[in-house]
């Protein structure tokens, strides 16, 4: 009887470490803004995936409403269809640069570096500006697996769960802004 | 029977005294600055308060809310326990030459600390709370759970304001 108790424990403990194991660590989204000047702010926020789970949830109706990547004016706007089109082309093709745009002191590249899609955008002159975002390929697949009209936030989620790392950095000449994953609090 | 007469005489208050105790009481607790500042301390039960508050009218503990804000209620009510069920964080920090703002997660409380030249503000929200207080999709709520929530955080400092004057208001849970 003791014997058998003794194994039932074990077994338990095996159990509950197993299930442990197999959960993904929490991920913690980061953003951090510090603005330069006189009256210059930090601001720093830490949020756990699962509440930015949450609060995303309230979104997908809007974006299933409007629906449609806008490209820079109003009059030229890219169908979410035509970007799916367009993406599972690009995909195919490997690393490239995608776009490269130099227009005056403002130069902006969109290229894919293994599995990421890397966006950098420099602006030079008295108000100059690099951004710099690094977007996972998968992610981009997530994002593009709705129908019609519809962003998949759900998927995107669950593939942001699993990125570590830099997501979008801003370095202006009032600030700088870095957004990122890790599994720190 | 002197004895006897004595210990029947000090059983009401000394019962009184630990039911209040056993069940909570909320202590506000005002400080004037300067010397001839008052101090006030007003000690509430929370029995008393949750009997109270039992009273406010159906209509009263109703808001009217934007269809919009009430179909995200749910969402509110889901996110505040999401966050209950985060480990302890640091969710935000915003420093600016003269003002820190600092909230923080701390075991079931949001602690909200801003700190100015002019002011200190410390709150302490139990987050059982903001679950009491979130309405349900017909705007309604029930002040009277809201009241009991608090017992949840007792030796808790609610809400604790200093100026730059010497005044302090100071609100706890015990």
């Amino acid at each position: 009887m003791e014997r058998a108790r003794i194994w039932a424990g074990l077994l338990a403990f095996g159990m509950a470490a197993g299930v442990a194991a197999a959960q993904p660590p929490a991920g913690w989204l980061h953003v951090r803004v510090e603005e330069s000047g006189a009256k210059a702010a930090k601001v720093s926020v830490n949020l756990p995936l699962s509440v930015v789970e949450v609060a995303l949830k309230a979104a997908p109706e809007t974006l299933e409403h409007k629906g449609r990547i806008k490209l820079g004016d109003d009059k030229h706007q890219m169908s979410l269809d035509d970007a799916r089109r367009i993406w599972a082309e690009l995909r195919k093709a490997g690393d490239m640069d995608f776009v490269t745009v130099d227009q005056g002191d403002e130069h902006v590249s969109v290229a894919r570096k293994g599995e990421l899609v890397l966006v950098h955008v420099n602006k030079a002159g008295q108000k100059a500006e690099e951004v710099s975002v690094e977007v996972p390929v998968d992610l981009v697949d997530a994002m593009l697996s709705g129908t019609g009209d519809e962003i998949n936030l759900q998927a995107m989620l669950t593939q942001l769960q699993k990125r570590r790392g830099d997501i979008v950095r801003v370095k202006g000449d009032d600030a700088n802004v870095r957004v990122w994953i890790d599994d720190q609090n | 029977m002197m004895m006897k007469i004595a210990a029947a005489v000090l059983a009401v208050p000394v019962a009184a005294v630990a039911t209040i105790g056993a069940t909570g009481v909320v202590v506000v607790d005002v400080r004037e600055g300067g010397p001839q500042g008052h101090h006030i301390v007003v000690p509430m039960p929370l029995l008393a308060a949750r009997a109270a508050a039992a009273f406010v009218p159906a209509d009263k503990a109703r808001l009217k809310l934007d269809p919009e804000a009430a179909r995200h209620l749910p969402l509110a009510r889901e996110a505040v326990e999401a966050l209950a069920a985060a480990p302890d964080c640091e969710l935000v920090r915003v420093e600016q030459q003269d003002e820190l703002v600092v909230i923080r997660k701390e075991g079931q409380k949001l602690s909200v600390n801003v700190r100015s030249e002019r002011e200190e503000v410390h709150v302490n929200v139990p987050l059982d709370m903001v679950l009491e207080v979130l309405p349900g999709p017909d705007g309604r709520f029930d002040p009277s759970a809201a009241v009991a929530a608090l017992g949840s955080a007792r030796f808790t400092d609610l809400v604790e304001v200093k100026s730059a004057d010497g005044d302090r208001v100071k609100i706890t849970v015990y």
